[in-house]
């Protein structure tokens, strides 16, 4: 039996009304499988904000021994009750181990760690802003952490705080908790970061609690971080 | 949890049946041959669409609680350390999930057009539009297999439901080639 084969020469005028069934048809599968996928598991909101989960992220982060992978929702306890003082609130400050500001801000991060650490988890980010004297690298981020010897003390572009200093220097005491290795800046757009230092409280299942920038930018109310601690996580 | 699950299972049937029908409908010449070779890609690409949501729901389940019932969390064969990895489990910030239904969604529309009018004068233009979705799926579906291999925390690990999507990207492809095939040799 002849079978019948269509030449281009055999088809027929487009139909407007195929193209219509076909999109609602596809518009009617999607929306289904969409829907059930929604209904199975809500979308969660992460982002910077405050309610919003951080966004989570797998860097190098040395811990003043070694280097290691370091996964930031490891240290979350996604099964607090919002009560229970057994999980530790979270501490996340983003630096650039050249900027000026954080270098200061060395000090302030001590006294808070020597405050809280039983209660607060401190995770510091290094950045690699695209600034002039500010090239980061693993051994600079250790000597700033350590507050061990890199570079001179002479500006020139040798060390921490944009080459000015030795990270012997940095004024506070050695911190005693995790550094994140953050070379493309990855962690640092995912939280919508123009410059440092930055430091947000995320509750203890990585719920963003307290960000800098929100109390303390524009139309903010001013809330330090101190008291912010405080009226979060309690006494410490 | 065990490894095979009834969803996954009837996702492994939807492709095993696609294939087999675009198997038989190959050689087959005449419009019940192409019908046959559409409605392989068609239910090779709904496969592709709801495991897409599937993987999502995962993602989202693993995103709120840091684990997830649908899917196992450990071994070899697992999805928690692939769609779970903040670093690989994502494009740009839209999950794979997301992608896959928006990707086999264009591919569906195309294939639901051939099926509805397969003599339209549209027909060849949107069987190389088939192609070319079926080409560039590949690369695709190639860097997801390096990232579940090579990059994800703690690789290898291979998750089932991403190779179920895989597999029908790869699918679609295969009955795009064989619907360009049908026009060149004239047994559309």
């Amino acid at each position: 039996m002849a079978r019948r084969r269509a030449k281009s020469s055999d088809l027929t005028k487009n139909s407007e009304e195929t193209l219509l069934w076909a999109g609602l048809a596809t518009s009617g599968v999607v929306s289904l499988v969409v829907i059930a996928s929604l209904a199975l598991a809500p979308i969660v909101s992460i982002g910077p904000d405050e309610g919003n989960r951080a966004p989570d992220f797998v860097a190098d982060a040395y811990n003043g021994g070694a280097w290691y992978e370091f996964r930031m929702s490891d240290i979350w306890d996604w099964d607090w009750d919002g009560n229970s003082s057994e999980s530790k609130w979270i501490l996340i400050q983003f630096i650039d181990t050249d900027c000026p500001y954080c270098w200061e801000e060395g000090d302030e991060m001590s006294q808070y760690h020597s405050q809280w650490k039983d209660r607060v988890t401190f995770v510091t980010v290094n950045v690699h802003l695209n600034i002039p004297n500010h090239d980061s690298s693993k051994s600079e981020i250790e000597a700033f952490r350590d507050r061990t010897s890199f570079g001179t003390d002479d500006n020139d572009g040798d060390g921490c705080n944009s080459g000015r200093d030795n990270c012997l220097n940095r004024p506070g005491t050695p911190h005693q908790w995790t550094y994140v290795d953050d070379p493309s800046n990855s962690i640092f757009s995912q939280w919508e970061l123009s410059g440092t230092p930055f430091t947000a409280i995320l509750q203890p299942d990585g719920i963003v609690a307290w960000n800098k920038l929100k109390h303390q930018g524009q139309g903010g109310d001013g809330e330090e971080m101190s008291s912010a601690l405080q009226r979060l996580v309690g006494d410490s | 949890m065990s490894v095979l699950s009834l969803e996954l299972g009837i996702f492994i049937v939807g492709v095993l049946g696609a294939s087999a029908l675009l198997q038989k409908n190959r050689h087959e010449a005449g419009s019940e041959g192409t019908r046959g070779t559409i409605i392989a890609g068609l239910v090779f690409t709904t496969v592709g669409i709801v495991a897409s949501g599937w993987t999502w729901s995962i993602h989202n389940s693993l995103m709120k609680s840091g684990s997830s019932s649908m899917c196992a969390s450990e071994g070899l064969v697992q999805c928690g350390s692939v769609i779970g990895d903040p670093q690989w489990n994502n494009l740009f910030g839209v999950p794979w999930g997301v992608i896959g239904i928006a990707s086999f969604a264009v591919i569906f529309f195309f294939l639901m057009t051939l099926y509805l009018d397969q003599n339209a004068k549209r027909v060849p233009q949107f069987v190389n539009y088939l192609w070319y979705l079926g080409i560039a799926g590949l690369p695709f579906v190639a860097w997801l297999v390096v990232i579940e291999l090579l990059l994800v925390e703690g690789a290898p690990h291979i998750c089932p439901y991403c190779t179920v999507i895989h597999l029908s990207m790869i699918g679609v492809f295969a009955s795009s080639y064989v619907m360009r095939e049908r026009r060149a040799n004239s047994t559309w």
